[in-house]
């Protein structure tokens, strides 16, 4: 529970922090915020003898437009998303969901690619840019590479990223028109117990594109074959569709159970969540409170 | 004003009922207040303390040569080092070795402590000693400890400590640490008789006390003499402690305490001070031992407790009879289990008048981590199961659960156990401010619920202080005194106390903290006694000052003292008025001298109504009103209020500042901490990360803290304590009014995932739902 030392790098651009993190192989790791890095260190649960900060990497910083959409910087923390008015335009769930996370101090020091690149299981950004089907851009200042989110983690603690290879922005699609989004969660320690997002399209009265996303019960953001029943279900069916897609989705999951709850107590918070999370969704593509 | 100030005190009010601002929030919040972990002797070494990964084994060898051998280690200590002493200490049960001889008992049992030139250096050699363990069949629960052929955390005789106040102990009997227990009036009888039996099964869990800093000490252990700097509550008593166990003269220990983080309890009596001198011993230098939040969690927390109880009414609901047995997990060594499961056990039948009550309190050994002292215990553990069953008679009986209270509470001067200082409050009174603050009766949604709670906690622990009162040539006052700042507000309130009695602005006062080498004795900084007792001391010790200046002013001015006005630093007189410097200067004929005043109280001789026990009663009342989510079982408190009935408010706002932090501490025990132990007796959750406290998102969005002041109290003013009554008063009143909300509980805390059992197998929330059955 103390840290050990460490040496601290500090690389001003994208193509120095990689061959820093590649010559000194297994040694080294990338830091920002470092809310999870040191915790982890200090619990020894890991050991390095390197740092390498991003902090001072410009292609890690910012929050662009592309097209409709964002290009949001890996480097950036909780608390600078939560008050920018261009992602309130384009995705007005994502301040919301930002402002969830953790507290105020977390947020202020700890940054969306941190969140992304440790892959605790427990974790809001993940089940929610899933679900809006956000895009990863994975770079060393060379190459780049592009991975949707959901596809991005391959277990608990675990993702795609290759050695030397930084999680640059994420591309958040906008939520358009007619479209709803809704991130909804509890918990009962720190992080979160679950979290389920969901985005809805609706064409004159009947739903035509659905995505739920569960997480934070399973090892990885868990995304329920049962969100299908919605598709063509017209206003009238909604409400009972919702309720079976959320037993269905509850029934498929086998969360894990630690010590946030039992598996029986986490599936039972799915059907609630799901419930609550394409109720809200669908409010959202009806405009009704966005 | 005039001068029968000293018989009617409390008319002169300069500097008492108002809120003057906490005298050490300047250096506090400018960083500049120095904690133990600030300080740094001249050749400090740094400590670190190597700890059990077993929770019972033998010790077959601890090789330390590795360590030794290190750049920067100076001295590696192991049980081999005590071999000249009684390494024995605790001063209820004298069982818990210094460090490690031979076995250890729990998980975190200290087993070697390595001083070096920096913490790093220290703790890099722990890992260079090896211990070799004989594991050992485990009792981590109360369940496997209390079983037969249970394997036995402590051999031998019983020893008492030196302060156990115990009476005679008896003779060892497995894993019992200690028995208490009383019984009155006919039980069959009353059972026979009643129309309603309440009978139910708890179970309360172990928390941790959580302040800031953790346990800190300093010691350098020099020849004959000791100095601790230490984060302490109670710096005579471990003055005492070291004093036997080290086999030093009491006068040559010097304990000096500064500023403390919170305490809480978890600084009470001896923690890491004989390990730290210990080692310094050895080492020759001064070397501090500071732990980690890890590790102060494992060198003290709250006693866990299984308990049965049975509550027999008349038809009419008045209340017959109870009948309760508790089994409090002390782990692995006494500290102070024994006065724990005592007060649990007067906490067991509650304010009420019973024709009938039987308590039997069992404090058991376990192979856990020790526990001890924390706010207001033994009535935090009992009052909510006691008064959840007040609730439950009232709702079988369709009575109004403020009226079953109104109809059953004792009275003022009622008697509150056999032998004790009569009732000194008015309860009914209490609860009433309560329930109104509550809106009691307003129509409610149907998840939500309010419920109210009452009892009372013994306070005041052994009425003995002595305290100082310097009057310097200049005017300005110093106050020695032996309380121990712990962030309540101590120093702040004594110098107040100093300030009314000699017509003084408190700005002109300083106390300072404990050095046990000048500053008068006082027993220990707990049981909400500090105002009462070691303010009385004070209150005190300023008027003997005030005497010798009316003295010198009646020779000065030639004006009989009937005759004389003290005011603001002056005393005036026949027309002329002379400053406290200035009859200073009379008085000795030179700008210098000073006046000095003694104060001292006691329960023999002194002053002060501190012949029976306890000093007072203090209140614990409060009520709460929450809201559950029946999906989620989230239980949401929406509002608190807490009377503080505290005979007089010195500083109103820090007795409001204690109620609402014993407020979120309650909050705290009720819904969230747990620390959770393996069969292995391992701590699973020992960071903030998986041992939630209450924070600020946790207030409710309503708390009201109405305070009585009925000048009732002992101490100084009327005054008497407060700052623990709200904390036994909080689990309850929300577990109350969790069951008006129709969900009936059991065990603590009120974890979401728990209330959603429950509401799964009682199949949803019913206000009328009334358990007959015995919950498991
Ligand atoms: C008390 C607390 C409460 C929390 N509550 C929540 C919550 O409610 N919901 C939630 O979702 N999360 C929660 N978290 C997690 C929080 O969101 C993350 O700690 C934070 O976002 C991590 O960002 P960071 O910059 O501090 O990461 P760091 O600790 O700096 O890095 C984390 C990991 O990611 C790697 N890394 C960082 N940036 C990059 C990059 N650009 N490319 C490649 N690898 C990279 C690092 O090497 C490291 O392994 C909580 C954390 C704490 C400490």
């Amino acid at each position: 529970m103390k840290l050990p030392p460490f040496e601290v790098h500090r690389p001003s651009s994208l193509h120095n922090a990689s061959r820093l993190l590649r010559d000194m192989g297994s040694e080294a790791v990338p830091i920002n915020g470092g809310t999870e890095l040191l915790l982890a260190m200090k619990l020894g649960l890991a050991q390095y003898a390197h740092l390498v900060d991003l902090k001072r990497i410009p292609e890690l910083r910012g929050v662009r437009r592309v097209g409709s959409g964002l290009a949001v910087g890996a480097g950036m923390t909780h608390r600078e998303l939560e008050s920018s008015r261009s992602i309130a335009e384009a995705v007005a769930e994502m301040p919301r969901m930002l402002a969830e996370i953790a507290n105020v101090r977390v947020r202020s020091v700890g940054t969306i690619g941190g969140n992304l690149c440790f892959a605790d299981p427990h974790s809001d950004p993940a089940t929610f840019l899933s679900a809006i089907e956000a895009t990863l851009v994975l770079g060393d200042g060379s190459t780049s590479r592009r991975v949707p989110v959901d596809e991005f983690f391959l277990g608990a603690y675990e993702t795609k990223l290759e050695p030397g290879e930084l999680l640059v922005e994420v591309t958040v699609p906008a939520v358009p028109t007619g479209t709803g989004a809704a991130h909804v969660r509890m918990k009962v320690h720190e992080r979160p117990t679950v979290t389920v997002a969901a985005k809805v399209m609706v064409e004159r009265d009947t739903i035509v594109r659905a995505r739920l996303v569960v997480g934070s019960v399973c090892g990885t953001p868990v995304l329920p074959q049962a969100i299908d029943k919605l598709i063509g279900a017209p206003r009238a069916a909604w409400s009972e569709r919702v309720r079976e897609v959320a037993a269905l989705s509850a029934a498929a999951v086998a969360p894990v159970a630690d010590a946030e709850g039992s598996s029986r107590y986490k599936q039972a918070l799915v059907e609630v969540f799901v419930r609550r999370a394409l109720d809200a969704a669908l409010s959202n593509a009806q405009g009704m409170t966005r | 004003m005039m001068t029968q100030l000293l018989e009617q005190p409390t008319k002169l009010s300069t500097a008492i009922g108002i809120n003057v601002d906490r005298a050490d929030a300047r250096d506090k919040l400018a960083g500049s207040a120095e904690y133990t972990g600030d300080l740094h002797p001249p050749s400090m070494l740094f400590g670190a303390v190597l700890r059990s990964q077993y929770a019972h084994a033998e010790i077959e060898s601890v090789d330390t040569s590795g360590a030794e051998a290190m750049d920067g280690v100076i001295a590696v200590l192991t049980g081999d080092d005590l071999m000249d002493l009684d390494p024995y200490y605790g001063h209820a049960l004298r069982d818990r070795p210094i460090i490690a001889m031979g076995k250890v008992r729990f998980v975190g049992e200290p087993v070697a402590v390595v001083a070096a030139k920096s913490q790093a250096i220290a703790e890099a050699a722990l890992s260079a000693i090896d211990v070799s363990y004989r594991v050992l069949p485990i009792a981590a629960t109360l369940d496997r400890a209390l079983a037969p052929g249970a394997p036995l955390v402590h051999e031998g005789p019983v020893r008492p400590g030196l302060a156990h106040g115990l009476g005679k102990l008896p003779e060892r009997e497995g894993n019992i640490c200690y028995r208490y227990g009383f019984s009155v009036g006919d039980m069959e009888a009353v059972f026979s008789r009643a129309a309603v039996v309440v009978d139910g099964e708890y179970v309360f869990p172990a928390v941790y006390q959580y302040s800031m800093e953790t346990h800190t000490t300093v010691a350098h252990h020099r020849g004959r003499e000791i100095t601790i700097w230490s984060s302490c509550q109670h710096p005579f008593l471990v003055r005492q402690e070291i004093s036997e166990l080290f086999e030093v003269p009491l006068d040559d220990v010097r304990v000096i305490v500064p500023y403390l983080g919170g305490g809480f309890g978890s600084k009470s009596y001896t923690k890491m001070e004989p390990l730290a001198v210990a080692i310094s011993r050895k080492a020759g230098l001064p070397v501090r031992i500071m732990n980690r939040v890890d590790e102060s969690m494992v060198t003290t927390r709250r006693h866990n407790m299984k308990c049965r109880m049975r509550t027999a009414a008349s038809a009419e609901g008045q209340l017959l009879g109870r009948v309760v047995e508790m089994w409090l997990d002390t782990g692995a060594y006494a500290d102070n289990g024994p006065r724990v499961t005592a007060t649990a056990g007067d906490a067991g039948p509650g304010p009420y008048r019973w024709e009938a009550v039987d308590v039997k309190a069992q404090c058991v050994y376990t192979n856990t981590s020790p526990a001890g002292s924390y706010r207001a215990f033994g009535a935090t553990h009992l009052q909510w199961i006691g008064e959840s069953q007040v609730d439950e008679v009232a709702r079988r009986l369709g009575l109004d659960r403020v009226e079953i209270r109104r109809a059953n509470l004792l009275a003022r001067g009622g008697q509150v156990r056999p032998g004790a200082k009569g009732l000194d409050a008015d309860l009914v009174g209490d609860v009433e401010e309560v329930a109104a603050a509550l809106d009691w009766s307003a129509p409610r949604p149907s998840n939500r619920g309010v419920g109210l709670s009452v009892g009372l906690l013994a306070a005041g622990a052994h009425p003995v202080s002595m305290a100082t009162v310097r009057l310097g040539a200049d005017g300005g006052v110093t106050v020695l005194v032996g309380t121990t700042e712990l962030g309540q507000g101590a120093r702040t309130v004594m110098g107040q106390i100093a300030a009314e009695v000699l017509g003084l602005p408190p700005s002109r006062i300083v106390v300072r903290g404990t050095d046990t080498s000048y500053t008068p004795y006082d027993r220990s900084t707990g049981a909400s006694r500090s105002t009462t007792v070691a303010g009385k001391a004070v209150e005190e010790a300023a008027a003997q000052v005030l005497e010798e200046l009316i003295e010198t002013a009646e020779t000065t001015l030639g004006v009989a003292r009937d005759e004389l006005v003290v005011s603001e630093g002056r005393i005036s007189g026949g027309g002329t008025a002379v400053t406290y410097e200035e009859l200073i200067e009379r008085r000795f004929g030179l700008k210098g001298g000073e006046l000095i005043g003694q104060g001292h109280v006691g329960p023999r001789g002194g002053s002060g109504g501190f012949a029976d026990g306890p000093v007072f009663w203090e209140v614990c009342v409060g009520g709460a009103e929450v809201e559950v989510e029946p999906e989620t079982g989230v239980v949401t408190v929406l509002r608190i209020s807490t009377v503080a009935d505290v005979g007089r408010a010195i500083n109103p706002l820090l007795v409001r500042r204690q109620d609402e932090g014993a407020v979120l501490q309650g909050i705290g025990n009720a819904l969230f901490e747990e620390m959770r132990f393996s069969d292995e007796g391992l701590l699973l959750n020992d960071t903030l990360l998986d041992y939630r406290i209450p924070s600020f998102e946790d207030l409710p969005a309503s708390m009201s803290c109405t305070i009585v002041e009925n000048q009732d109290g002992p101490g100084p003013f009327g005054a008497k304590g407060c700052g623990e009554g709200a904390f036994a008063a909080m689990p309850a009143a929300i577990v109350n009014a969790l069951a008006d909300a129709g969900v009936q509980m059991t065990e603590l805390p009120l974890t979401p995932e728990r209330v959603w059992k429950k509401i799964q197998s009682q199949q949803g929330i019913s206000k009328n739902h009334s358990t007959e059955e015995v919950d498991q």
